[in-house]
């Protein structure tokens, strides 16, 4: 079936889901039908501060198959997002209690009530609506009043759908929902007809359900399936997380008071050369440790090492991102056993000296020692040609 | 000049193909393209059931089975891909003497412990190759893999299919069958099964044709019958199981959380960082599973790859920062191109090939039938802001071809922004710093390799969902490391004029040993210069004092050398030169004040082209240290020695009229992507006189049609010294890369073979050509002490990890202080010597005995290891082929 649409009409579903997102920021956000996981993925990159997402679908081989597209990128990794990201697909069927599916702020079903018999939706309704009672529930579903503007079209758009309704229809079971369930909603859709036919509505329609009272549910504990079945589970690298943040910090901190030293290092030998060595210790005395204005300090040299103010550090962007206040920056890094810091954790201590090239290390000579050295005497000798028989042939 | 010395000439990225990149960002096209269903010959190929034989196969079955693999291959996704493991090249038959046996006796065993695992499966394991019909036809190969597996009941959890060839563990039961009733229709049934290619079987007057028929329908009501024809029955070790087990066990790294890049997979969970540089180094895997000697087996070992939390943006924003606007474009391009980059919205990697200076995101491509704007692509795409909209764009050229063999699909444009580095720069590769804080991670004492086998060893047990998904096919892997037999060779008897001497069997070092001894033959000094800058006039006095006092014990008469001051610049320093070396010039000793390449470059390229002269450079820095400075003269003294055509030591050769040939290449990735090849061949039955050449290969061309004119130069060179031409030739052929196996036999070997044959009509020598291998994942572990460590020196591997189909073995012949030691793999490809393994094995042994630049035991074959510093040294620093005065010396030593 070629639709008319451009870009194709799938993707202005998901699109519709993602542009809700960005508006509306849910945190959990589950989709039933995620088949493919094509929208799963989608929103894992348009994440709008997305915490939890759970994809449901009755067939697991389709999860099987797809769910490792959902696993975190090597740039996930190598840059963790300041949020948490947990990826959860579960086999399941939208018609049953599953208590962890409750307390969600977004339910997608896009394209899904049309495959369910007519009589399951009633249940449908109840779990989605009743007992999982989200934040907000969007539903798309064909509008039977497009299709005979598909070309070729007999019957339904797929073979598998068992209804296909028009506005009229989907609103009235719409609206039901909404006083069954204390919801309220609008309607909308994807892909327009032209001209005069732009009356029949849009292709796809979609309702965007919004609850009428507050949830208790929210902020309540996770809880372990029950009735689905977990499938596939992913928890992405965030800054959220103590140690990849520890990490993370220290990485940054250390890569700056290294450029910091090497920069020093680097003035202090082209001073040198120009026969001019300031004493360190007058550096020390001139900016006195003890402060004034914290972001003028400068990197001085103390014996073999060398000394990076944390005020130096602190004033590096990427350094500041990661952490609130310089208090926060100096409690973090006395912890961490990668970083050594003056006692009282406002100086970065650095080696002076790089560590030199080992291979000169080459053991001291010793006295002419003169070998016993045999003399080629009674040592067998060999000839593998005679060995192989054609020494004569040569 | 230690340090550029010891550089390794590794290509950049090499092995690390860019991952399947589209011409344009757009995954979904790539996606959506159908794929062409396999033509339909290739159920008919293979046909027959190839009896599981354990051990030998036949020969017959073993062409069959080749035959079908080059048409049937699994998990092909419209691409070509190298055969990495270079599968199906079966030299060993065609060597008569080692057919039956190929391995040695000498020496005393050791036991030892593998890297390999023995995969196991259960008695009478197969896989069943099945064709999968679609009637109507189906295009898509998504369509028709979603068809299929409506019936999953039917062909079960386990199962590989890639649109229209389907693996399975099982038979399928369900067969159709004709009741025969008629002759007639006896007839047509048989017409028709053998037409499409069946298996057939009469019994009970019932036909059984071993297909079943299966009826889904598509998602628009369309009923598509679906015909599934059992057409192989695949023994264990057939070549489309062994890549089986490879997609398999790389299923099975994932489930483990391991994330691939490039071949390999690596663990992102445990990662270590050199934050100085932004480096992040995941450990990981390099794994394969092959058809070993006896078994199939995996092979693992251990791998790092270094990544970089630093995006091409940034790496640019601080270049420009150092080197200022003038000269950015230029410094850019020379420090990005030819980089690999990964690209942070998908897991691909790319290489840089150029930068589109007159691109910025806001320039648009076509995607689909819009243009689009890279911008507003990454935006709704994957959400990503582009924050400086006037950063260039990066190009690649891929390569690989589109989906269905369709050309490429055109250079892709990259985000810098978007792309994070890999790898290590050149510049970071001398640092000596990082490598020190990289080799501190990555250098794993052979304790710490094990215990890391081990663990994933134990990982792959343990993991309840592994376990499944090797159940589901029926295979698992034994629990623990290989253990096997190898042989430590009895050392080396060192000759040195008429003394002989043995060294240390665990240091294999001999620098103690041949102190004050006389070298073999000593070139004296009387006409030679000595280069110095006025700060290092007193390190040249007391090296030129130090050097007359080491060189009297060798045997070597120097005079005092003309001593020539030059001002700190290179072009001083080459008019310097020029004004001073002269045609009775000996040797020229020039000292630099730092390691910058630039003045090593230009002595090297005016001494070794324009004014063939052997030259000698050091490093101020390292001969600064007075406590240090008989140990570096005495190397200096050597080498020197050597350059002029002096000879070291020797070890005994137990065969005559033997010429050895080393060929090695190098890659010049940064300029120009030329290869230079260098072959070195013996000229003595010592060992100890070389003769050399290096060519520069033009494009298109293969290297060794390069090589042929040298390998005659070189023969016409022994004729000189010998008055006789050789009798045996033995070519060590290194540089051979993964997957290039079947080119080196299939075509350099007759292209030897004929440039021998033009040293005249009756002029057949006996040949052997050995392919070199440094870089192989197979390690071994030796039990020393209660202890694991390296094998010692002289340890030979010829059973249960080599092929098979090969007549190849592995030596450990250097020794390691750190680290684990890395056996090397020989190859004899093509063998018309008769010599008998044992021999093959101790000559490449004795071999790696004589590079005179170490005195030691070095890793391959000396000419090997000169040819390859001779390739180095030409494609680092000079560029063109040396002066053809100086082949008769080890000049680049």
């Amino acid at each position: 079936m070629t639709t008319p649409f451009s870009p194709p009409l799938y993707m202005q579903r998901y699109q519709f889901v993602i542009d809700y997102v960005k508006t509306y920021r849910p945190k959990k956000v589950i989709d039933f039908g995620c088949a493919e996981c094509c929208l799963l993925k989608k929103l894992k990159f348009h994440r709008n501060g997305i915490q939890l997402l759970v994809g449901v679908d009755i067939n697991s081989v389709v999860l099987l198959k797809r769910m490792h597209t959902l696993a975190p990128l090597i740039s996930d990794y190598l840059q963790p997002s300041d949020g948490p990201l947990t990826i959860e697909l579960y086999q399941g069927s939208v018609t049953e209690r599953e208590p962890c599916t409750r307390g969600f702020d977004l339910v997608t079903c896009v394209e899904l009530i049309e495959h369910l018999e007519l009589v399951e939706v009633a249940s449908f309704s109840e779990v989605v609506f009743g007992y999982m009672s989200p934040g907000a529930v969007i539903v798309s579903t064909p509008n039977a009043e497009f299709n005979p503007l598909l070309p070729g079209l007999r019957g339904f758009r797929n073979y598998d759908h068992k209804f296909e309704w028009t506005r009229a229809e989907f609103e009235s079971w719409a609206h039901k929902v909404c006083r069954d369930y204390g919801y309220s909603v609008h309607f909308t859709g994807v892909g327009e007809a032209v001209g005069h036919w732009r009356e029949v509505g849009f292709c796809t329609q979609i309702a965007v359900f919004q609850r009428n009272f507050h949830d208790s549910m929210s902020n309540a504990e996770r809880l372990e399936p029950s009735v689905y079945r977990l499938m596939y589970k992913v928890v992405y690298p965030s800054l959220s997380d103590n140690n990849i943040y520890q990490r993370t910090l220290v990485n940054e901190v250390l890569y700056e008071a290294q450029h910091l030293r090497q920069e020093w290092l680097s003035r202090m030998d082209s001073s040198n050369n120009a026969h001019f060595c300031a004493p360190p210790l007058m550096h020390l005395f001139q900016h006195g440790a003890e402060g004034g204005t914290p972001d003028w300090q400068p990197v001085y040299q103390q014996g073999g090492t060398i000394c990076v103010p944390l005020a130096c550090v602190w004033s590096s962007p990427r350094v500041r991102v990661l952490c609130g206040s310089v208090q926060r920056l100096r409690e973090e890094l006395l912890e961490d056993e990668r970083v050594r810091m003056s006692a009282d954790g406002t100086v970065l201590n650095l080696p002076a000296a790089d560590a030199e090239e080992a291979e000169e290390k080459e053991e001291v000579e010793e006295e002419e020692d003169v070998k016993a050295v045999s003399v080629v005497a009674n040592s067998v000798e060999e000839d593998w040609d005679r060995e192989l028989g054609c020494y004569g042939n040569i | 000049m230690t340090g550029r010395a010891r550089a390794r000439s590794r290509g950049r990225g090499r092995g690390q193909e860019p991952a399947a990149p589209g011409a344009q960002p757009s995954v979904q096209q790539e996606a959506a393209k159908p794929v062409m269903p396999t033509p339909p010959e290739v159920q008919l190929v293979g046909r027959g059931r190839q009896k599981p034989a354990p051990g030998a196969m036949s020969e017959e079955a073993m062409l069959q089975i080749s035959a079908g693999f080059q048409q049937v291959k699994i998990g092909e996704r419209g691409g070509r891909r190298r055969d990495f493991h270079d599968s199906g090249v079966h030299t060993r038959q065609l060597m008569e003497h080692v057919k039956e046996s190929k391995t040695g006796v000498s020496g005393t065993a050791i036991e030892l412990r593998a890297n390999f695992m023995r995969l196991l499966s259960r008695p009478l394991w197969a896989l069943y190759q099945y064709h999968v019909d679609y009637k109507p036809p189906m295009e898509s190969r998504r369509l028709r893999s979603a068809l299929l597996f409506q019936h999953e009941e039917t062909l079960g959890k386990a199962h590989t299919f890639d649109g229209a060839i389907l693996f399975l563990p099982n038979k399928l039961h369900n067969t159709v069958c004709f009741q025969i009733l008629k002759v007639l229709i006896i007839s047509v049934a048989l017409s028709e099964a053998l037409e499409r290619g069946l298996d057939l079987v009469v019994s009970d007057n019932l036909l059984y044709l071993q297909e079943t028929v299966l009826c889904s329908e598509t998602r628009n009501g369309e009923k598509v019958e679906i015909t599934v024809t059992l057409t192989n029955e695949l023994p264990p070790s057939s070549p489309v199981c062994l890549q089986f087990y490879n997609i398999l066990f790389r299923r099975i790294l994932r489930i483990l959380n391991m994330q691939q890049i490039g071949r390999h997979y690596y663990n992102p969970d445990d990662p270590f960082n050199i934050p100085q540089h932004r480096l992040t180094i995941w450990p990981g895997f390099v794994t394969t599973i092959l058809q070993y000697e006896s078994s199939i087996m995996l092979c693992t070992d251990v791998s790092h790859k270094v990544l970089r939390s630093e995006t091409v943006l940034d790496f640019m924003y601080s270049l420009r920062q150092q080197c200022g606007d003038q000269r950015f474009p230029e410094a850019c391009t020379k420090e990005l191109v030819g980089l690999i980059i990964l690209t942070k919205y998908n897991n691909k990697t790319y290489r840089i090939d150029d930068i589109a200076w007159d691109h910025t995101p806001n320039n648009t491509f076509k995607k689909g039938d819009t243009e689009i704007s890279f911008k507003n692509y990454f935006k709704t795409q994957y959400g990503l802001d582009i924050t400086d909209g006037n950063q260039v764009l990066l190009v690649s050229h891929v390569k690989r071809l589109g989906p269905s063999g369709r050309p490429p699909p055109g250079p892709a444009m990259l985000v810098p922004e978007f792309c994070y580095l890999t790898g290590l720069t050149d510049k970071m590769r001398a640092d000596f710093n990082i490598m020190k804080d990289l080799a501190s991670h990555t250098r794993l004492s052979p304790e710490q390799r094990e215990s890391r086998i081990n663990r994933l060893i134990s990982n792959i047990n343990r993991n309840a969902d592994v376990q499944n998904e090797l159940t589901t096919w029926g295979l698992s892997f034994e629990n623990r490391l290989l253990s096997m037999n190898g042989r430590v060779l009895p050392s080396e008897r060192i000759i040195q004029g008429g003394r002989a001497y043995e060294y240390s069997p665990w240091t294999a070092d001999w620098t103690k040993e041949m102190r004050g001894l006389p070298l073999i033959s000593c070139m004296s000094l009387d006409n030679w210069l000595m280069f110095y800058t006025r700060r290092n006039a007193d390190v040249a006095q007391s090296l030129l004092q130090t050097l007359n006092k080491v060189s009297g014990p060798m045997g070597i008469h120097m005079q005092r050398a003309i001593m020539i001051e030059y001002e700190d610049r290179q072009e001083s320093l080459l008019r310097a030169l020029q004004q001073n070396v002269a045609r009775e010039t000996q040797m020229v000793v020039v000292i630099l004040p730092t390691n910058r390449k630039d003045k090593y470059d230009c002595v090297k390229k005016y001494l070794c082209v324009d004014c063939p002269t052997p030259s000698q450079c050091v490093v101020s820095r390292t001969i600064s240290k007075p406590q240090a400075l008989m140990t570096v003269a005495t190397k200096i003294a050597l080498q020197m020695n050597c350059k002029m055509g002096g000879e070291l030591w020797s070890v005994e050769i137990p065969l005559r009229q033997l010429m050895i040939v080393g060929i090695d290449c190098y890659h010049d990735t940064a300029t120009g992507k030329r290869s230079i090849g260098a072959l070195v061949a013996s000229l003595n039955q010592g060992m100890s006189r070389w003769f050399s050449k290096c060519v520069l290969q033009n494009r298109g061309q293969e290297i060794i049609d390069a090589l042929k004119g040298s390998l005659q130069a070189a023969l016409k060179a022994y004729l000189k010294y010998n008055n006789s031409l050789p009798s045996r030739i033995i070519v060590y052929r290194d540089g051979v890369g993964d997957g290039m196996l079947r080119s080196v036999v299939d075509y350099e070997v007759p292209q030897i073979m004929q440039s021998i044959k033009t040293m005249g009509q009756d002029y057949e020598p006996k040949l052997s050509v050995v392919v070199v291998k440094k870089r192989i994942s197979s390690r071994f572990f030796a039990r020393i002490d209660g202890k694991i460590a390296n094998p010692p020196p002289g340890t030979v591997i010829d059973t249960e990890v080599t092929r098979p189909e090969w007549y190849d073995f592995f030596i450990v012949s250097q020794a390691v202080r750190f680290g684990c030691v890395a056996p090397t793999h020989y190859n004899v490809v093509f063998d018309s010597s008769g010599l008998k393994p044992d021999h093959m094995q101790r000559l490449t042994y004795k071999l790696c005995h004589m590079y005179y630049n170490w005195q030691g035991i070095v890793r391959v074959p000396a000419p090997c290891q000169y040819a390859h510093k001779l390739a180095f040294l030409v494609g680092q620093s000079i560029h063109k082929e040396p002066n053809m005065n100086l082949d008769d010396f080890l000049y680049y030593l």
